[in-house]
Protein backbone atom coordinates (compact mmCIF):
# COMPACT_ATOMS: atom_id res chain seq x y z
CA UNK A 1 0.00 0.00 0.00
CA UNK A 2 1.01 3.73 -0.89
CA UNK A 3 2.60 5.21 2.22
CA UNK A 4 0.28 7.57 3.98
CA UNK A 5 -2.68 6.51 2.14
CA UNK A 6 -5.18 3.59 2.87
CA UNK A 7 -7.17 1.47 0.67
CA UNK A 8 -9.80 3.15 0.96
CA UNK A 9 -8.65 6.19 0.85
CA UNK A 10 -7.11 4.71 -2.47
CA UNK A 11 -11.00 3.31 -3.51
CA UNK A 12 -12.24 6.85 -2.80
CA UNK A 13 -9.85 8.46 -5.34
CA UNK A 14 -9.88 5.96 -7.85
CA UNK A 15 -13.24 7.77 -9.94
CA UNK A 16 -10.97 11.39 -9.90
CA UNK A 17 -8.17 9.03 -11.27
CA UNK A 18 -10.51 7.93 -13.81
CA UNK A 19 -11.62 11.12 -14.86
CA UNK A 20 -8.33 12.28 -15.11
CA UNK A 21 -8.61 15.09 -12.98
CA UNK A 22 -6.21 13.79 -9.76
CA UNK A 23 -2.79 15.94 -9.18
CA UNK A 24 0.20 15.62 -7.97
CA UNK A 25 1.03 13.27 -5.32
CA UNK A 26 -2.40 11.86 -4.82
CA UNK A 27 -2.15 10.86 -8.22
CA UNK A 28 1.54 9.52 -7.91
CA UNK A 29 0.28 7.82 -5.17
CA UNK A 30 -3.17 5.85 -6.62
CA UNK A 31 -1.65 5.44 -9.96
CA UNK A 32 1.02 3.55 -7.95
CA UNK A 33 -1.25 1.78 -6.28
CA UNK A 34 -3.35 0.65 -9.52
CA UNK A 35 -0.15 -0.75 -11.21
CA UNK A 36 0.73 -3.27 -8.37
CA UNK A 37 -3.39 -3.73 -7.39
CA UNK A 38 -4.69 -6.17 -10.75
CA UNK A 39 -7.82 -5.78 -8.85
CA UNK A 40 -7.45 -2.01 -8.60
CA UNK A 41 -6.84 -1.56 -12.66
CA UNK A 42 -9.98 -3.96 -12.95
CA UNK A 43 -11.91 -1.20 -11.04
CA UNK A 44 -10.66 1.62 -12.60
CA UNK A 45 -11.69 0.36 -16.37
CA UNK A 46 -14.80 -0.14 -14.74
CA UNK A 47 -15.19 3.45 -13.46
CA UNK A 48 -13.09 4.42 -17.01
CA UNK A 49 -16.36 2.57 -19.36
CA UNK A 50 -19.04 4.05 -16.56
CA UNK A 51 -17.38 6.97 -17.09
CA UNK A 52 -17.40 6.71 -20.83
CA UNK A 53 -21.10 5.62 -21.07
CA UNK A 54 -22.44 8.69 -19.14
CA UNK A 55 -21.04 10.90 -21.04
CA UNK A 56 -22.18 9.38 -24.14
CA UNK A 57 -25.69 9.89 -23.50
CA UNK A 58 -27.49 11.85 -26.01
CA UNK A 59 -29.99 14.07 -23.17
CA UNK A 60 -32.53 16.33 -24.01
CA UNK A 61 -32.65 19.99 -22.59
CA UNK A 62 -34.66 22.98 -23.24
CA UNK A 63 -32.25 24.94 -25.61
CA UNK A 64 -33.14 27.57 -27.05
CA UNK A 65 -36.72 26.73 -26.13
CA UNK A 66 -35.57 27.83 -22.38
CA UNK A 67 -33.49 30.56 -23.81
CA UNK A 68 -36.75 31.96 -24.97
CA UNK A 69 -38.21 32.17 -21.64
CA UNK A 70 -35.77 33.00 -19.91
CA UNK A 71 -35.10 36.55 -22.50
CA UNK A 72 -39.21 36.68 -21.63
CA UNK A 73 -38.58 36.63 -17.80
CA UNK A 74 -35.28 38.69 -18.21
CA UNK A 75 -37.41 41.37 -19.92
CA UNK A 76 -40.29 41.30 -18.08
CA UNK A 77 -38.11 41.91 -14.80
CA UNK A 78 -34.76 43.60 -15.82
CA UNK A 79 -34.36 45.09 -12.60
CA UNK A 80 -33.05 43.31 -9.22
CA UNK A 81 -35.07 42.65 -6.78
CA UNK A 82 -38.28 43.59 -9.11
CA UNK A 83 -41.29 41.89 -8.85
CA UNK A 84 -41.13 38.77 -10.41
CA UNK A 85 -44.25 38.51 -12.51
CA UNK A 86 -45.14 42.02 -14.47
CA UNK A 87 -49.10 41.69 -14.12
CA UNK A 88 -48.84 45.78 -15.84
CA UNK A 89 -46.68 44.37 -18.65
CA UNK A 90 -49.05 40.98 -19.43
CA UNK A 91 -52.27 43.40 -18.74
CA UNK A 92 -50.64 45.64 -21.71
CA UNK A 93 -49.85 43.06 -23.72
CA UNK A 94 -53.82 41.66 -23.46
CA UNK A 95 -54.93 45.05 -24.17
CA UNK A 96 -52.83 45.73 -27.05
CA UNK A 97 -53.53 42.19 -28.91
CA UNK A 98 -57.08 42.51 -28.15
CA UNK A 99 -56.90 45.50 -30.45
CA UNK A 100 -55.30 43.60 -33.04
CA UNK A 101 -57.81 40.54 -33.04
CA UNK A 102 -60.82 43.06 -33.03
CA UNK A 103 -58.92 44.94 -36.10
CA UNK A 104 -58.29 41.71 -37.61
CA UNK A 105 -62.30 40.71 -37.09
CA UNK A 106 -63.28 44.02 -38.70
CA UNK A 107 -61.43 43.54 -41.65
CA UNK A 108 -62.94 40.24 -42.08
CA UNK A 109 -66.40 41.06 -41.95
CA UNK A 110 -65.96 43.71 -44.56
CA UNK A 111 -64.04 41.91 -46.88
CA UNK A 112 -64.39 39.32 -49.80
CA UNK A 113 -65.81 36.17 -48.81
CA UNK A 114 -62.61 34.63 -48.45
CA UNK A 115 -63.44 34.65 -44.53
CA UNK A 116 -64.87 31.84 -44.83
CA UNK A 117 -63.10 28.45 -43.47
CA UNK A 118 -63.69 25.41 -44.04
CA UNK A 119 -64.64 22.98 -41.28
CA UNK A 120 -62.44 21.14 -41.41
CA UNK A 121 -59.43 23.59 -41.25
CA UNK A 122 -56.36 23.03 -43.57
CA UNK A 123 -53.53 21.03 -43.04
CA UNK A 124 -50.73 22.18 -40.99
CA UNK A 125 -47.67 24.15 -42.06
CA UNK A 126 -44.76 26.34 -40.75
CA UNK A 127 -46.59 29.21 -42.65
CA UNK A 128 -50.44 29.77 -40.71
CA UNK A 129 -49.26 30.50 -36.86
CA UNK A 130 -51.10 31.27 -34.06
CA UNK A 131 -50.16 34.81 -32.01
CA UNK A 132 -50.54 33.77 -28.64
CA UNK A 133 -49.54 35.07 -25.21
CA UNK A 134 -48.73 32.40 -22.81
CA UNK A 135 -50.17 32.60 -18.69
CA UNK A 136 -47.60 34.31 -16.66
CA UNK A 137 -48.13 31.80 -14.18
CA UNK A 138 -47.22 28.43 -17.29
CA UNK A 139 -44.72 26.23 -16.66
CA UNK A 140 -42.12 24.33 -18.70
CA UNK A 141 -44.07 21.39 -17.97
CA UNK A 142 -47.39 22.74 -18.64
CA UNK A 143 -46.37 24.78 -21.54
CA UNK A 144 -44.28 21.44 -23.02
CA UNK A 145 -47.89 19.44 -22.58
CA UNK A 146 -50.05 22.07 -23.76
CA UNK A 147 -47.85 22.17 -27.33
CA UNK A 148 -47.62 18.52 -27.71
CA UNK A 149 -51.64 18.25 -27.42
CA UNK A 150 -52.47 20.60 -29.56
CA UNK A 151 -50.07 19.24 -32.38
CA UNK A 152 -48.38 22.75 -32.43
CA UNK A 153 -44.39 24.12 -32.42
CA UNK A 154 -43.22 27.38 -31.41
CA UNK A 155 -41.50 29.13 -34.73
CA UNK A 156 -40.76 32.82 -33.24
CA UNK A 157 -40.90 35.03 -30.22
CA UNK A 158 -41.35 36.31 -27.97
CA UNK A 159 -42.22 39.60 -29.21
CA UNK A 160 -41.52 42.50 -27.08
CA UNK A 161 -44.95 41.99 -26.23
CA UNK A 162 -44.41 38.46 -24.80
CA UNK A 163 -46.22 37.40 -27.94
CA UNK A 164 -45.68 34.03 -29.67
CA UNK A 165 -45.59 32.66 -33.20
CA UNK A 166 -47.26 28.76 -33.12
CA UNK A 167 -47.40 26.68 -36.10
CA UNK A 168 -49.29 23.21 -36.26
CA UNK A 169 -46.97 20.05 -37.00
CA UNK A 170 -47.53 17.90 -40.27
CA UNK A 171 -50.51 16.45 -40.66
CA UNK A 172 -52.14 18.81 -37.38
CA UNK A 173 -55.81 20.93 -38.39
CA UNK A 174 -55.33 24.11 -37.56
CA UNK A 175 -59.41 24.15 -36.05
CA UNK A 176 -58.12 21.23 -34.08
CA UNK A 177 -55.40 22.66 -32.86
CA UNK A 178 -57.06 25.85 -32.26
CA UNK A 179 -59.62 24.79 -30.14
CA UNK A 180 -57.31 22.93 -27.83
CA UNK A 181 -55.35 26.35 -26.77
CA UNK A 182 -58.57 28.19 -27.16
CA UNK A 183 -59.61 26.39 -23.95
CA UNK A 184 -56.40 26.03 -22.41
CA UNK A 185 -55.82 27.96 -18.73
CA UNK A 186 -52.23 28.45 -19.95
CA UNK A 187 -53.00 30.54 -23.38
CA UNK A 188 -54.07 34.55 -21.98
CA UNK A 189 -54.91 35.33 -25.43
CA UNK A 190 -55.00 33.87 -29.18
CA UNK A 191 -55.34 35.13 -32.15
CA UNK A 192 -55.77 33.14 -35.50
CA UNK A 193 -54.92 33.05 -38.47
CA UNK A 194 -56.37 35.65 -40.84
CA UNK A 195 -58.28 33.91 -43.78
CA UNK B 1 -8.43 32.47 -16.76
CA UNK B 2 -12.35 31.45 -16.45
CA UNK B 3 -13.92 31.79 -19.59
CA UNK B 4 -17.53 32.30 -18.13
CA UNK B 5 -15.81 35.25 -15.82
CA UNK B 6 -16.18 37.46 -18.50
CA UNK B 7 -19.67 36.61 -19.49
CA UNK B 8 -21.20 36.99 -16.11
CA UNK B 9 -18.79 40.39 -15.54
CA UNK B 10 -20.90 41.88 -18.58
CA UNK B 11 -24.04 40.40 -17.25
CA UNK B 12 -23.59 41.97 -14.04
CA UNK B 13 -23.86 45.63 -16.19
CA UNK B 14 -27.12 44.22 -17.80
CA UNK B 15 -25.79 42.62 -21.19
CA UNK B 16 -28.24 39.95 -22.26
CA UNK B 17 -26.55 38.79 -24.98
CA UNK B 18 -23.63 37.51 -22.71
CA UNK B 19 -26.33 35.76 -20.70
CA UNK B 20 -27.43 34.14 -23.74
CA UNK B 21 -24.14 32.74 -24.41
CA UNK B 22 -23.52 32.12 -20.88
CA UNK B 23 -26.91 29.80 -21.30
CA UNK B 24 -26.01 28.00 -24.53
CA UNK B 25 -22.41 27.08 -22.92
CA UNK B 26 -23.26 25.84 -19.65
CA UNK B 27 -27.37 24.75 -20.21
CA UNK B 28 -26.37 21.28 -21.39
CA UNK B 29 -24.13 20.07 -17.94
CA UNK B 30 -26.74 22.06 -15.61
CA UNK B 31 -29.95 20.63 -16.82
CA UNK B 32 -27.71 17.04 -17.07
CA UNK B 33 -27.28 17.61 -13.70
CA UNK B 34 -30.30 18.66 -12.26
CA UNK B 35 -31.86 16.11 -14.33
CA UNK B 36 -29.93 13.58 -13.11
CA UNK B 37 -31.13 14.41 -9.75
CA UNK B 38 -34.90 15.35 -10.81
CA UNK B 39 -35.65 12.13 -13.26
CA UNK B 40 -38.10 14.03 -14.71
CA UNK B 41 -37.26 16.42 -17.83
CA UNK B 42 -40.21 18.90 -17.64
CA UNK B 43 -39.47 19.31 -13.93
CA UNK B 44 -36.22 19.68 -14.47
CA UNK B 45 -36.58 22.32 -17.31
CA UNK B 46 -38.36 24.44 -15.14
CA UNK B 47 -35.87 24.20 -12.37
CA UNK B 48 -33.10 24.94 -15.50
CA UNK B 49 -35.10 28.09 -15.71
CA UNK B 50 -35.04 29.32 -11.87
CA UNK B 51 -31.01 28.55 -11.95
CA UNK B 52 -30.51 30.87 -14.53
CA UNK B 53 -33.13 33.35 -13.32
CA UNK B 54 -31.16 33.37 -10.33
CA UNK B 55 -27.91 33.55 -12.55
CA UNK B 56 -29.02 36.51 -14.06
CA UNK B 57 -30.34 38.48 -10.89
CA UNK B 58 -27.05 37.70 -8.82
CA UNK B 59 -24.28 38.19 -11.72
CA UNK B 60 -23.37 41.34 -9.65
CA UNK B 61 -22.86 39.48 -6.51
CA UNK B 62 -20.34 36.76 -7.55
CA UNK B 63 -16.96 37.04 -6.02
CA UNK B 64 -14.85 34.94 -8.44
CA UNK B 65 -13.58 32.60 -5.74
CA UNK B 66 -14.32 30.03 -7.78
CA UNK B 67 -15.18 28.59 -11.34
CA UNK B 68 -18.27 29.84 -12.96
CA UNK B 69 -19.61 26.68 -13.66
CA UNK B 70 -18.95 25.78 -10.25
CA UNK B 71 -20.72 28.66 -8.64
CA UNK B 72 -23.53 27.69 -11.17
CA UNK B 73 -24.11 24.25 -9.98
CA UNK B 74 -24.08 24.71 -6.51
CA UNK B 75 -27.12 27.30 -7.23
CA UNK B 76 -28.41 24.16 -9.55
CA UNK B 77 -27.15 21.80 -6.30
CA UNK B 78 -29.37 24.24 -3.93
CA UNK B 79 -32.67 24.40 -5.42
CA UNK B 80 -32.56 20.52 -6.04
CA UNK B 81 -32.27 20.01 -2.29
CA UNK B 82 -34.96 23.07 -1.61
CA UNK B 83 -37.12 21.08 -3.71
CA UNK B 84 -36.48 17.90 -2.34
CA UNK B 85 -37.29 19.39 0.86
CA UNK B 86 -40.23 20.73 0.06
CA UNK B 87 -41.78 17.37 -1.06
CA UNK B 88 -40.17 15.70 1.99
CA UNK B 89 -38.34 12.80 -0.08
CA UNK B 90 -34.67 14.92 0.89
CA UNK B 91 -32.35 11.77 2.44
CA UNK B 92 -29.10 12.45 4.30
CA UNK B 93 -26.92 9.45 3.39
CA UNK B 94 -23.72 9.70 4.53
CA UNK B 95 -24.19 6.98 7.09
CA UNK B 96 -24.67 4.21 5.30
CA UNK B 97 -24.62 0.72 6.54
CA UNK B 98 -21.26 -1.19 5.44
CA UNK B 99 -21.76 -4.13 2.95
CA UNK B 100 -19.29 -6.46 2.70
CA UNK B 101 -18.57 -6.66 -1.63
CA UNK B 102 -18.88 -9.86 -2.46
CA UNK B 103 -19.89 -8.48 -6.20
CA UNK B 104 -17.77 -10.62 -8.89
CA UNK B 105 -16.88 -8.47 -11.63
CA UNK B 106 -18.60 -5.24 -12.40
CA UNK B 107 -16.67 -5.09 -15.51
CA UNK B 108 -18.16 -8.09 -16.78
CA UNK B 109 -21.46 -5.77 -16.57
CA UNK B 110 -20.09 -3.25 -18.74
CA UNK B 111 -19.22 -5.44 -20.96
CA UNK B 112 -21.96 -6.87 -21.71
CA UNK B 113 -24.45 -4.77 -23.43
CA UNK B 114 -27.02 -2.25 -22.14
CA UNK B 115 -24.58 -0.02 -20.69
CA UNK B 116 -26.07 3.04 -20.70
CA UNK B 117 -29.52 1.32 -19.43
CA UNK B 118 -27.80 -0.50 -16.55
CA UNK B 119 -25.66 3.04 -16.04
CA UNK B 120 -28.98 4.71 -15.55
CA UNK B 121 -30.55 2.36 -14.20
CA UNK B 122 -28.42 1.99 -10.99
CA UNK B 123 -27.46 5.73 -10.70
CA UNK B 124 -31.12 5.75 -9.65
CA UNK B 125 -30.47 3.33 -7.39
CA UNK B 126 -28.11 5.83 -5.28
CA UNK B 127 -29.41 8.52 -2.51
CA UNK B 128 -29.25 11.66 -3.83
CA UNK B 129 -26.42 13.06 -2.72
CA UNK B 130 -24.22 10.21 -3.75
CA UNK B 131 -25.73 10.17 -7.63
CA UNK B 132 -25.02 14.03 -7.47
CA UNK B 133 -21.34 13.60 -6.55
CA UNK B 134 -20.78 10.66 -8.97
CA UNK B 135 -23.08 12.95 -11.60
CA UNK B 136 -20.47 16.04 -11.15
CA UNK B 137 -17.60 13.64 -11.71
CA UNK B 138 -17.92 11.43 -14.58
CA UNK B 139 -20.40 13.15 -16.33
CA UNK B 140 -18.92 16.79 -15.54
CA UNK B 141 -15.07 16.06 -14.97
CA UNK B 142 -15.23 17.63 -11.48
CA UNK B 143 -12.07 17.08 -9.21
CA UNK B 144 -13.92 16.70 -5.92
CA UNK B 145 -12.73 19.71 -4.56
CA UNK B 146 -15.04 20.93 -7.47
CA UNK B 147 -17.80 19.23 -6.15
CA UNK B 148 -17.09 20.36 -2.86
CA UNK B 149 -17.53 23.66 -3.69
CA UNK B 150 -20.89 22.57 -5.47
CA UNK B 151 -22.28 20.96 -2.53
CA UNK B 152 -21.01 23.17 0.47
CA UNK B 153 -19.28 20.53 2.31
CA UNK B 154 -16.03 19.75 3.14
CA UNK B 155 -13.62 17.78 0.41
CA UNK B 156 -13.43 15.04 2.77
CA UNK B 157 -16.97 14.22 2.76
CA UNK B 158 -16.88 14.10 -0.75
CA UNK B 159 -14.48 11.47 -0.45
CA UNK B 160 -16.95 9.34 1.63
CA UNK B 161 -19.35 9.85 -0.34
CA UNK B 162 -17.51 8.92 -3.78
CA UNK B 163 -16.27 5.84 -2.09
CA UNK B 164 -19.80 4.45 -1.16
CA UNK B 165 -21.54 5.76 -4.20
CA UNK B 166 -19.18 3.82 -6.05
CA UNK B 167 -19.01 0.86 -4.29
CA UNK B 168 -22.98 1.09 -4.29
CA UNK B 169 -22.91 1.45 -8.06
CA UNK B 170 -20.24 -1.11 -8.72
CA UNK B 171 -22.30 -3.56 -6.74
CA UNK B 172 -25.88 -2.50 -8.50
CA UNK B 173 -24.34 -3.24 -11.93
CA UNK B 174 -22.64 -6.67 -11.37
CA UNK B 175 -25.88 -7.68 -9.49
CA UNK B 176 -27.76 -6.57 -12.72
CA UNK B 177 -25.45 -8.92 -14.74
CA UNK B 178 -25.81 -11.72 -12.31
CA UNK B 179 -29.30 -12.08 -12.91
CA UNK B 180 -29.22 -11.15 -16.83
CA UNK B 181 -32.13 -8.79 -16.11
CA UNK B 182 -32.46 -6.11 -18.34
CA UNK B 183 -32.64 -2.72 -16.13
Amino acid sequence: MTTGMTRDDIHALLPFLANNTLTGDERTAVQSAVDSDAQLQNELATLKAIRTTMQAEKGFSPGEMGLARLMRDVDAAPVANAPKRPWMWQAAAAVLLAVVLGQGLLMRQTGAPDGYRLAGGDAGGDTAAFTVSFSPDVTEANLRALLMQAGVEIIGGPSALGLYQLAPLEGVLEQQASDILAASDFIDSIELPEK
Amino acid sequence: MDPHTQLLSQMAHGDKQAFAALYRALEKPVFRFIHSRLNDPFESSDLLHDVFMEVWRSADRFEGRSKVQTWIFGIAYRKVIDLHRKRGRMTVTDNIPEVIDDSPDAATCMAAGQEAEHVRHCLGTLKDDHRSAISLAFYDDMTYGEIAEVAGVPEGTIKTRIFHAKKLLMRCLSGLVERGAPA
